[in-house]
C-alpha cells in the first residue's frame, strides 16, 4: 500500500481500468465497426462500398421513419411518466414505512423479473384478452361494448412498457430516498412545516438523483423497445425499435439499420441532455462531487 | 421574554389535520398493497396457468386442472438445460459486472481526475444503445476475430455481452448511493489507526453494501431476463431460458415453462423472506458506544 | 439492513457468507453450464480437427479412401411441429430415435427457426466468413434457400449418399430454376396458405374475398410472411402470384393499404395467429394448413380451407450450410427421412404435405383416416388451385419487401 499512498493520483485510474477496458473492447470497437457500416452503400449480394457521401443514409432514414421516431418518444415518455407516478409512492412507502420488511418489499418489486419478460407479457395478453378474465365478464354484463379491445392498441403497448420498467424506476428512487436523514424532516416539522411542505422542500429535492437515474433507466430502453409493440400492438403502433429489427433481420439493409441505430442514440442523448439541464444537474450526472 | 425555555409543541390538531394524518398513515399502506398486487398479477396468472391442462399446445385458455406439469417439469427437452445456462450466466455476469462497476463508481464519485466528465458520459453510452445494435455489433466482432474464432459463440460470448451491458447499470445505481457518502467516517477510522485496506472493508464497504446489493440485484435480473443481445451473441447452440420461451411462444408455451417460472420466482422471494426472518431473530444483540458513534449519521427508522 | 449500527451487522456477515456461497455456486454452475450446453465439439469451428470432422466428407467430389462413418452428433435446426414426437415419451422424437438406433448418431434437434430472416440473420456472420454455423442441417423456405444458393452459402450434397431422395422425390419439386444442379436443397415439407377460422363463429368460409371484407375489422390477422400476404392479395385481385411483377406487387400493397385505411385493423403475425383464433381474439386469419390441424386439439371447431379462387403453396427445404462439420451424416439423415415408411411416420404427425412418393400408401395400412386427410394429401383439384410465389432476384425482392414494410408499419 505504500506505493499507492505515494501515488494517490493513480488510484482512480486503477479503479477504472478493468471496467473501462472491458467496455472499450466489447462496446467501442464493435460500435466503430457499426458506425462505419452506416456509411456503406450496396447490398449483401453486390457488396458494400464505403463513402462519406452516404450520410444520405441518415437523412433518408430520418425522413422515412419519422412517425416511428415520434411514436417512440411519445410512448417512451408516457411510459416513463406513468412509471414515475407508480414507483415514487411505492419507493417512498418502502423507504419510510418499510421497517424490517424493507428488503422483502424491495425484492417483491424486482421479483417479477425472475420470470421471463415474455411470460409476463403473455400473461398480460391473457389478462387483457378481448374475452378474457377482465373484459369477458364485463362484456357479459353489458358494461362494455362487445368490440371493446385493449390488446393491439397503443394503451396496451404503453402499459406493457410501464410494467416492464417499473423496477428500473423504483430501485434508484428507493436508494436515494433511503439515504434521507429523517432528522431533517423532523426538524422541518418542529419548525411547523406541514407534512406536504416538508416533503416538497426536503425529501423531494434529496430524492432527485434517484429520480433522474430512474427516469433514464426507464426512458432509454423504452424508446428502443420493440417486443411490447410487437406482441401487444398493431401496425399503427410500431416503434423505431421494430423498424431497426426489421431492417437488420428481414430487409438485411445494414447501412440503414446502422444509421437508424445511431440516430436513435443521438436522439436519446439529446433528450437526456435537455432533461439534465432542466433538472439543473451537472451534479447529478457527476455523482455529486 | 420568558427566562425558561417553553416547550413548543405542535398546535392542536384540527379535524382536517386528523383526517389527514389518518389518511397519510394508511394511504401509503393501501397504495403499497395495490402496487404489489399490480406487480404480482402476471406472476399469479403464470402460476395459475401452470396448472392448466391444454389438450393441444396452446396454454392460452383455461381448459382444466392438472398437476402433471408440476410432477414432471423438465419433461420438455431443452428446458432444464436452458434454465441452468440462464442461472449460470446471471450469477457469473452479476459477480463480474458488480465488481467492475463498483470500482468505477467509487472512482467517479470520490476522486477528481482528468477525464472524469468524459468517463461519466462514456459509461452512460451502452445504456443509450439499443439492444439490437449491441447484439449485432458484438456478434460481428466475435465472428471476425481470429480464424478459428478467438470467441466462438456460446456461453462465453453471452457472458461477455451480459457483463458489458451490466457494468453501466451497476455504476449508475451504486453512484446514486455514493452521493453524500460520509467521508469523515473513513478519515476518523484512519485517524484511529486503521489501514486503508481495513478502513475499506470495515467502514466503506458496509456503508455502500446496500447500494452494491441493489446494483447486483439489478444486474442479476437484467441478465436472467435478457433476450435480444443473448439471441445474437449466443449463436444458435446455447439456449437461455428466455430464448427457449421465445422459440416455444410461436406454437404455445407449455405449462412446464410456467412451472419453472413460478419456481424461480418462489425461490427468489423465499430466499429474501428467509433472510428477513433470520434478521429478526438476531435483533436482541447488545449495542455498544462505538455503534452509537458510528451510527450518528443515520437514525433507526423503526416504527416511522 | 441499513437500519442497524455498522458494527452490529449480522446481515453483513451473513451477506458475506451468502455472497461467498453464491459465488461458489456460480462457479459450480458455470463449470457445469459450459459442459451442459452444446458449446463443446460440434460448434468449435472447422479448424479444430476432432474425430467427427475427420470423418465428415468435405464435399461431393472427394472420394474418401475409407468409407465414411456417421458422426456421433448431428446438429439440426428446424421449425416447430416438424418432427414426430414419440407417443410413448414426449421428450423424444421417434424418427430421430429410429435414426440413432440404426446409425448410432445422437441428433441435436432444435426447433429454433420461427422466421427465415431472423434465423439466417443470427448465423449470417459465420456464413459470410465461411465458418461453421454450428448446424449441419437447416430448414428454410424456398426463397431463402434460393438466396443461400445464390450467395454460395449452401453446399452441394452428394446424391450418391441419398438414393431414397433420388427415387422418391415427387416430380413437382424437381427442376427448380434456383437450384440448377438439383443437389443444394431437398424439400422437407410443403404447406398451403389459406383461410383459417372458427366454424362456430363464422360458418364455413371459402372465398378469398373474405380477407378483405370489412365485417372482420378488428378481428383479422394477416401473415407477416410477405409472399403469403401479397400472394393471397394478388389472388383476390385476380392476378397470378407465380408470374407477378413488381407492378403487381405494388397493386397488392395498395389494396392492403386501402382496406387498412378503411378500418380493417388487421395485425401481421407469424404462427401466433393460431393462439388468437383459439382464444377468440380474432375470427379469421391467413393461416398455414398444418397449424390449424394442431390447433384443433385445443378448439375442435377450427377449420382450414384453400380458397376457391386459389391459395399459396410453399415448401420448406433441408439445406446443408457452408462450413457444416457433419455433412455425410446430414445426408444420411435426409436420406433416412425419404424412406416411405419413415416419411409416413413423419406425415402422420406433421400434418403438412410430404414430398415423398409412397408415403400415402405406406400410411394407409396404419392410419387410413390420415392417409385420406385432404390437408396432408391434397386431392388433385386442390393442388391445381395452389400457386407458388414467383422467384425474385435481389433487386425485386428488396422492392417487394420495402413496399410490404409500408403496410406492416415498418416503412
Amino acid at each position: 500500500m505504500g506505493y499507492l499512498a505515494r501515488h494517490r493520483g493513480l488510484v482512480p485510474y486503477l479503479l477504472l481500468g478493468p471496467g473501462l477496458l472491458w467496455l472499450f473492447v466489447f462496446y467501442v470497437i464493435p460500435g466503430i465497426s457499426m458506425f462505419t457500416s452506416s456509411f456503406w452503400s450496396g447490398t449483401l449480394e453486390t457488396g458494400y462500398t464505403f463513402s462519406l457521401d452516404n450520410f444520405t443514409n441518415y437523412t433518408a432514414a430520418l425522413g422515412r421513419f419519422q412517425p416511428q421516431f415520434i411514436r417512440s418518444v411519445l410512448y417512451g415518455g408516457a411510459a416513463t411518466l406513468l412509471t414515475f407516478a407508480i414507483a415514487y409512492p411505492l419507493a417512498y412507502a418502502i423507504a419510510f414505512r418499510g421497517g424490517r420488511y424493507k428488503n422483502l418489499l424491495l425484492f417483491l418489486v424486482v421479483a417479477p423479473f425472475f420470470t421471463s419478460f415474455l411470460l409476463r407479457t403473455i400473461s398480460w395478453k391473457i389478462i387483457l384478452g378481448d374475452n378474457g378474465i377482465v373484459f369477458g365478464p364485463l362484456k357479459d354484463i353489458g358494461l362494455l361494448p362487445g368490440d371493446f379491445a385493449v390488446l393491439q392498441t397503443p394503451i396496451a403497448v404503453i402499459s406493457g412498457i410501464t410494467y416492464n420498467f417499473l423496477p428500473f424506476m423504483t430501485l434508484p428512487i428507493y436508494v436515494s430516498l433511503e439515504k434521507v436523514d429523517f432528522r431533517l424532516i423532523e426538524a422541518a416539522q418542529d419548525l411547523f412545516a406541514s407534512r406536504l411542505g416538508a416533503f416538497r422542500r426536503i425529501t423531494l429535492p434529496l430524492s432527485l438523483p434517484g429520480v433522474f437515474a430512474g427516469s433514464l433507466l426507464t426512458f432509454i430502453p423504452a424508446m428502443g423497445d420493440y417486443v411490447n409493440a410487437e406482441l401487444l400492438g398493431n401496425t399503427t403502433t410500431t416503434m423505431i425499435g421494430n423498424v431497426i429489427q426489421n431492417q437488420f433481420l428481414t430487409q438485411n439493409n445494414y447501412p440503414t439499420a446502422a444509421a437508424l441505430s445511431f440516430l436513435l442514440m443521438a436522439g436519446i442523448l439529446l433528450a437526456v441532455l435537455v432533461y439534465a439541464r432542466i433538472l439543473g444537474t451537472e451534479e447529478l450526472t457527476s455523482g455529486g462531487r | 421574554m420568558a427566562t425558561q425555555p417553553i416547550a413548543m409543541g405542535k398546535p392542536p390538531a384540527s379535524p382536517i389535520a386528523r383526517v389527514g394524518r389518518f389518511l397519510d398513515h394508511y394511504l401509503l399502506l393501501v397504495y403499497t398493497g395495490f402496487a404489489v398486487v399490480y406487480l404480482m398479477l402476471p406472476v399469479a396468472v403464470i402460476a395459475v396457468f401452470s396448472f392448466n391442462d391444454p389438450a393441444g399446445r396452446s396454454n392460452f385458455v383455461w381448459q382444466g386442472f392438472t398437476v402433471d406439469a408440476w410432477l414432471r417439469p423438465f419433461a420438455i427437452p431443452g428446458l432444464g438445460d436452458s434454465v441452468m445456462v440462464s442461472l449460470a450466466l446471471a450469477f457469473g455476469s452479476t459477480i463480474i459486472a458488480t465488481s467492475l462497476g463498483t470500482l468505477i463508481a467509487l472512482a467517479l464519485a470520490r476522486y477528481q481526475f482528468r477525464g472524469r466528465a468524459a468517463t461519466n458520459f462514456f459509461i452512460f453510452l451502452p445504456m443509450a444503445t439499443p439492444e439490437i445494435v449491441l447484439g449485432a455489433s458484438l456478434l460481428t466482432l466475435f465472428v471476425s476475430v481470429g480464424q478459428p474464432p478467438v470467441f466462438p459463440t456460446g456461453f462465453l460470448t453471452i457472458l461477455i455481452a451480459h457483463v458489458m451491458f451490466n457494468i453501466s447499470y451497476v455504476v449508475v445505481t451504486v453512484r446514486a448511493r455514493l452521493v453524500g457518502f460520509p467521508i469523515h467516517l473513513e478519515e476518523a477510522a484512519m485517524d484511529l489507526g486503521a489501514t486503508p485496506w481495513t478502513t475499506f472493508w470495515k467502514v466503506t464497504f458496509p456503508l455502500i453494501l446496500p447500494g452494491v446489493m441493489a446494483a447486483a440485484l439489478l444486474a442479476f435480473s437484467l441478465s436472467i431476463d435478457d433476450f435480444v443481445i443473448t439471441n445474437f451473441t449466443g449463436g444458435t447452440n446455447t439456449q437461455t431460458f428466455p430464448m427457449f420461451i421465445y422459440a416455444k411462444n410461436r406454437i404455445g408455451i407449455p405449462p412446464e415453462v410456467n412451472v419453472i417460472g413460478t419456481v424461480i420466482f418462489a425461490v427468489a422471494v423465499g430466499m429474501v423472506a428467509l433472510s428477513v426472518w433470520l434478521g429478526k431473530r438476531r435483533q436482541g444483540r447488545e449495542v455498544g458506544p462505538a455503534d452509537v458513534f458510528l451510527n450518528l449519521h443515520k437514525q433507526p427508522r423503526e416504527g416511522k | 439492513m441499513s437500519d442497524q449500527p455498522v458494527l452490529d451487522r449480522p446481515v453483513t456477515r451473513r451477506a458475506v457468507l451468502v455472497g461467498g456461497s453464491l459465488a461458489g455456486f456460480a462457479a459450480f454452475l458455470a463449470a457445469c453450464g459450459t459442459s451442459g450446453t452444446k458449446t463443446a465439439d460440434p460448434t468449435t469451428g472447422p479448424a479444430t480437427a476432432g474425430p467427427t470432422s475427420a470423418l465428415a466428407t468435405s464435399g461431393p467430389t472427394s472420394a474418401p479412401t475409407t468409407p465414411p462413418s456417421p458422426s456421433a452428433v448431428l446438429n439440426w435446426a428446424n421449425w416447430t411441429y416438424y418432427m414426430d414426437v414419440d407417443p410413448t415419451d414426449d421428450t423424444k422424437f421417434k424418427t430421430l430415435e429410429d435414426f440413432k438406433a440404426l446409425f448410432g448418431t445422437t441428433v441435436n434437434y432444435q426447433e429454433v427457426i420461427d422466421d427465415n430472416d431472423s434465423f439466417i440473420g443470427t448465423i449470417r456472420p459465420q456464413l459470410q466468413g465461411g465458418q461453421d454455423t454450428g448446424w449441419d442441417i437447416i430448414v428454410v423456405t424456398d426463397w431463402m434457400a434460393a438466396r443461400l444458393i445464390r450467395l454460395g452459402w449452401a453446399v452441394g450434397m452428394d446424391l450418391g449418399n441419398m438414393p431414397n431422395v433420388t427415387a422418391n422425390l415427387q416430380d413437382v419439386y424437381k427442376g427448380v430454376s434456383w437450384d440448377s444442379t438439383n443437389d443444394h436443397h431437398v424439400p422437407w415439407q410443403s404447406g398451403m396458405t389459406g383461410l383459417g377460422f372458427d366454424t362456430a363463429k363464422t360458418g364455413n368460409l371459402t372465398s378469398i374475398h373474405e380477407f378483405f371484407d370489412l365485417k372482420y375489422k378488428g378481428n383479422i390477422d394477416y401473415l407477416s410472411e410477405m409472399r403469403d400476404s401479397i400472394g393471397l392479395t394478388l389472388i383476390h385481385l385476380g392476378k397470378d402470384p407465380s408470374t407477378a411483377t413488381t407492378a403487381d406487387g405494388d397493386l397488392a400493397v395498395a389494396e392492403i393499404k386501402r382496406v387498412q385505411d378503411a378500418g380493417m385493423a388487421a395485425v401481421f403475425k407469424g404462427n401466433a395467429y393460431a393462439q388468437d383464433l383459439t382464444a377468440g381474439n380474432i375470427l379469421l386469419a391467413m393461416a398455414w394448413s398444418g397449424d390449424i390441424i394442431v390447433a384443433q386439439a385445443d378448439l375442435a371447431t377450427l377449420s382450414f380451407n384453400v380458397a376457391t379462387e386459389g391459395g399459396m403453396l410453399w415448401t420448406d427445404n433441408c439445406v446443408i450450410p457452408k462450413g457444416a462439420v457433419n455433412q455425410y451424416t446430414a445426408e444420411l439423415m435426409i436420406n433416412f427421412c425419404y424412406d416411405p415408411k419413415i416419411a409416413a411416420q413423419l406425415a402422420a404427425y406433421i400434418n403438412y404435405i410430404t414430398p415423398v412418393k409412397g408415403a400415402a400408401e405406406a400410411l394407409v395400412a396404419s392410419d387410413p383416416e390420415m392417409a385420406s386427410n385432404p390437408l396432408i394429401f391434397p386431392p388433385a383439384d386442390v393442388l391445381a388451385r395452389l400457386k407458388i410465389f414467383v422467384g425474385l432476384n435481389e433487386a425485386d425482392e428488396a422492392h417487394f419487401n420495402e413496399q410490404f414494410a409500408t403496410v406492416t408499419g415498418l416503412g
